[in-house]
């Protein structure tokens, strides 16, 4: 099958997503930061009724405190922390929790203002160690396909599609958090880090099928091997990708709501990261292949042209 | 064939003592101890499993006033990361820190396994003391002058006489002359009559004063064989008693029991005490041990109510040098070069440098030690070979393991704690997930995994029934790895092991739809198989290899950023990473072996749904590319 023919569709559909994830980042400001990062109110309350740590964080969602941790001390005791709020908002929250799950009273042992469990410097740190390991990476499969014409090539490619995939996902929680106030705690970071592992993944696979063909098939262009690689490959691409979906939809439907952030980050990631090996990393070989072939052949029409003129 | 009856069997070893692992809740062998009350024994973090919640309040005083005044949010944060990274180069587990209002710290650790443990790595105020150690050092006691001795004199104490001073050794004797008299009651047994063996013992009157110094000296001798915890060994105190104008060695007696020996490090074994007070007077009783057991001796020495000269000896003496915890530049765990020993550096400022050397120069060669002292609490006091003048050093111990080489260290570095910190509350809090959502994760973990292996064998066949097998080789093994070395479970490992399970299970797809190609192309079963095996070991290598390197680099940085988090990803997605390379190839690879030797091999059906139709049963290998082409 020729997927490569169709190549300026897949980048015009990654730059639509990119650019609309941009957009949508300004428009934003950035990422929404969960308390994680942000800090907020800590509360120590008392009901005076039974109630599950389940129903107290149903609860707190419902009355726009989706991101609140709840923790229990037993003795129907919790802890809980919330985005930063004042005064009136906190004795709101505790009347609303008093009316609907504690009739009997709630009583407030201490509430005080807690600080970031993690230091938004993180962020950028992990930001820091995630470009380093994009270049040990690059360097690797430079090294790793040097029996290849311009081995760099495809280091580059696999880091670009990387950069991609990341994007996709970062630019859709942007939307989420311009749309739905979707906040970013630290789980997204980690679900993002294990995006970054199974993109770099599926495109070596699909890398390694065209060193293949192309060391096989010397007579054939690059763009008939990766076509070929391709066909090749989408059954495994398919199949692996199902397999990890069929993971994270149980997780999702099943699972409790307090990880959801962080499979819905891990659903994207693998179809970004699936897409992006066949759809971004190949074409810009090809692209790259194609762009130095016909520069050369200019120069060497040029330099044909040169005695003419002279 | 038999090299792989080999390989089967070393995988099946692994597997069952994975299981044995597993099964067990908790095990021990030596100081080796895994598991705990969590499910299967494995080490879980804050968001999956409950633990400690503490509330330290940052104590600072106004040197000047001695007011208390509220640290600023610098030292809090500074604060804040010294605990942090304190704990977390503990291996207790990643824990929550956060600064609570303006001066106040809470930190929440996993597990409640050791609260103690945590709370002294934690610190309190945390001050930090080098001092020099001498042992066996004279001394007179204290308020005790020659007038306040009024009377000195040996008597009996297993004498029958009944004086009006009974002491509980008097109370003994006439319960062993209670049995006797019992035997003879029933007389069953020949009564032997044999007199009681002399205890000589010295009584000593004292005046108010003297009995009340003496008392104070009693109960220092007393203090000082109190066991520290994790320290069996202690320097006990002794009485020294001599006679004015004898040239007899003085007596040293220690308050009760004890087994000396030199250098320290002596061990007390409790029993009646060797000095006591005679209730409601001003008179003591020595025990007159060591080689006075004899009557006429002692009266000898000590009957004639001589002039006696009585002082302490004590076990240690430990003097302040200057030298604190602010002299103290860096303290981290190594190893001896030679004999491979965990030890501790240490390193001093300049100024540190020049007392350390001091003081060093004034110990080396004698018996002394340093003593290093925190919150007035002993930490070590090693001995000291020679001056060290360059402001570094190591100490060695004889019972350091790596464990306890790295919390000395931290002790030694927690002495520059920023602000002083009291424990203001301490409670059990549950996980953050809450039970019924770990619960639900967990089902849906196994349905996500029912779900894959279902997959795996409808759209494969045996191979994928195979690669099914290997995923729960795979679980298993990683689940046995995990208590094993203590890795702490927590969402984000979760999250890499789904990749890594992704990944292991990606293996085999590479690798079956190798086959199936190969198959197609016409190879017998084994050569496709081996092909598939070998052609995608380049991919399986290298996308592994680039995961790795992303652990390590996440791994490196985390532990530099302090952010446990990442570091638990990174070793979690590691550990699953290299496993997992191991079961997608060799144990899946050894299970088809076996498979296609019995006769499912030959049912080619089973391997190639697809190309069930194209390759009618056993048909021969040339003729089905011949039917294909």
């Amino acid at each position: 099958m020729n997927f490569m023919k169709y190549r300026k569709f897949y980048y015009a559909f990654s730059i639509l997503l990119t650019v609309v994830g941009i957009l949508f980042l300004v428009m934003n400001k950035g990422l929404n930061r969960g308390i994680d990062f942000t800090g907020g109110t800590a509360m120590t309350l008392q009901m005076a009724d039974p109630v599950t740590q389940e129903q107290l964080r149903v609860k707190l969602a419902e009355i726009g405190h989706p991101s609140a941790i709840v923790q229990n001390f037993g003795n129907n005791t919790y802890f809980v922390r919330t985005v930063q709020i004042d005064d009136p908002a906190q004795n709101a929250l505790v009347d609303s929790l008093k009316t609907s799950l504690s009739p009997n009273g709630i009583e407030v042992l201490a509430t005080e203002l807690v600080s970031p469990v993690v230091a938004w410097d993180t962020i950028r740190n992990a930001g820091i160690a995630v470009a380093a390991s994009a270049v040990l990476i690059f360097f690797y499969l430079w090294w790793a396909f040097r029996k290849m014409p311009n081995p760099a090539r495809y280091g580059a490619a696999a880091i670009v599609a990387l950069a991609h995939d990341i994007f996709i996902v970062i630019g859709i929680f942007a939307l989420l958090g311009f749309l739905f106030d979707t906040e970013v705690n630290t789980m997204f970071l980690i679900a993002l880090l294990t995006v970054l592992g199974y993109s770099v993944n599926d495109t070596i696979v699909v890398f390694d099928r065209i060193r293949e063909n192309v060391l096989n098939h010397t007579n054939r262009t690059l763009t008939e091997n990766a076509n070929n690689a391709i066909t090749e490959t989408i059954g495994r691409s398919i199949n692996t990708g199902m397999a990890l979906m069929f993971t994270i939809a149980a997780l999702l439907l099943f699972g409790g709501p307090t990880i959801r952030e962080f499979l819905l980050v891990l659903l994207i990631g693998v179809l970004a990261g699936t897409y992006s090996s066949p759809g971004i990393a190949t074409p810009l070989l090809i692209d790259w292949e194609n762009w130095r072939k016909s520069r050369a052949a200019k120069r060497e029409t040029a330099r044909a042209q040169q005695p003419a003129t002279a | 064939m038999r090299r792989y009856a080999r390989t089967l069997g070393i995988i099946i070893v692994l597997v069952v003592a994975s299981l044995l692992i597993l099964g067990f809740q908790t095990f021990k062998i030596g100081n080796f101890i895994r598991g705990g009350d969590t499910p299967l024994g494995l080490t879980l973090g804050l968001d999956l499993q409950g633990g400690s919640h503490l509330v330290y309040q940052a104590s600072l005083t106004d040197e000047a006033t001695g007011q208390p005044i509220i640290p600023t949010a610098d030292q809090m944060e500074a604060l804040k990361k010294t605990i942090e990274r304190r704990v977390n180069s503990s291996g207790l587990g990643e824990p929550n820190i956060q600064i609570l209002g303006d001066d106040r710290l809470l930190i929440q650790m996993p597990g409640v396994t050791d609260p103690d443990r945590a709370k002294q790595l934690i610190g309190e105020t945390a001050r930090l003391e080098f001092r020099h150690r001498q042992l066996e050092v004279a001394r007179a006691i204290a308020g005790l002058t020659q007038e306040d001795i009024v009377a000195v004199r040996v008597v009996d104490a297993a004498a029958p006489v009944a004086t009006t001073t009974t002491s509980v050794e008097s109370a003994t004797s006439t319960d062993s002359n209670a049995t006797s008299t019992d035997s003879t009651a029933t007389s069953t047994e020949p009564v032997i009559t044999t007199p009681p063996v002399p205890e000589p013992r010295l009584e000593i009157d004292f005046t108010e004063a003297g009995a009340t110094a003496f008392a104070a000296a009693l109960a220092e001798m007393v203090r000082s064989l109190e066991i520290v915890p994790g320290n069996p060994s202690v320097y006990p105190t002794q009485l020294t008693i001599a006679v004015e104008g004898s040239d007899q060695p003085a007596l040293n007696i220690p308050s009760s029991r004890v087994l000396i020996q030199p250098g320290g490090f002596s061990i007390p074994l409790g029993g009646d005490p060797y000095i006591r007070r005679v209730p409601n007077t001003n008179t003591f009783r020595v025990n007159l041990i060591a080689g006075l057991t004899d009557m006429t001796e002692a009266q000898q020495r000590f009957g004639n109510n001589p002039t006696l000269n009585l002082g302490l000896l004590m076990g240690k003496l430990d003097e302040s040098v200057g030298l604190t915890g602010d002299d103290l530049s860096r303290a981290y765990p190594g190893q001896h070069a030679q004999t491979n020993r965990p030890i501790v550096n240490i390193e001093f400022t300049p100024d540190g440098a020049k007392k350390f050397a001091e003081i060093t120069g004034r110990i080396a060669g004698t018996q002394d030690l340093l003593a290093i002292y925190l919150d007035e609490e002993e930490l070590i006091a090693p001995s000291v070979n020679q001056a060290i003048t360059g402001g570094s050093a190591f100490i060695e111990g004889q019972d350091f393991t790596i464990q306890r080489v790295r919390d000395i260290a931290l002790l030694l570095e927690s002495g520059r704690l920023p602000i002083p910190i009291n424990l203001i509350q301490e409670r059990e809090v549950d996980a953050i997930l809450g039970k019924d959502s770990l619960e639900k994760s967990l089902v849906a973990g196994w349905v996500g995994l029912a779900l894959v292996m279902l997959f795996m064998v409808l759209y494969y066949r045996v191979p994928g029934f195979v690669a099914s097998l290997a995923l729960v080789v795979y679980t298993i093994l990683l689940l046995a790895i995990f208590k094993l070395f203590n890795v702490t479970l927590t969402l984000s490992g979760v999250a890499a092991t789904i990749l890594s399970i992704g990944m292991a299970v990606d293996a085999n797809v590479l690798i079956f739809e190798r086959m199936k190609e190969e198959l197609r192309a016409g190879r017998t079963m084994l050569a496709a198989i081996n092909i598939g095996f070998n052609r995608a070991w380049s991919a399986i290598l290298d996308s592994n290899v680039s995961t790795l390197i992303t652990c390590a680099i996440l791994y490196w940085f985390g532990d530099a950023l302090a952010a446990p988090l990442v570091m638990g990803f990174a070793l979690n997605l590691a550990i699953g990473v290299a496993l997992s390379m191991f079961t997608a190839v060799i144990v899946s690879r050894t299970f088809m072996r076996f498979i296609v030797a019995t006769p499912l091999g030959k049912k080619y059906g089973l391997f190639v749904p697809s190309a069930a139709k194209q390759l009618p049963q056993n048909q021969k290998p040339a003729a089905a590319a011949d039917a294909r082409s």
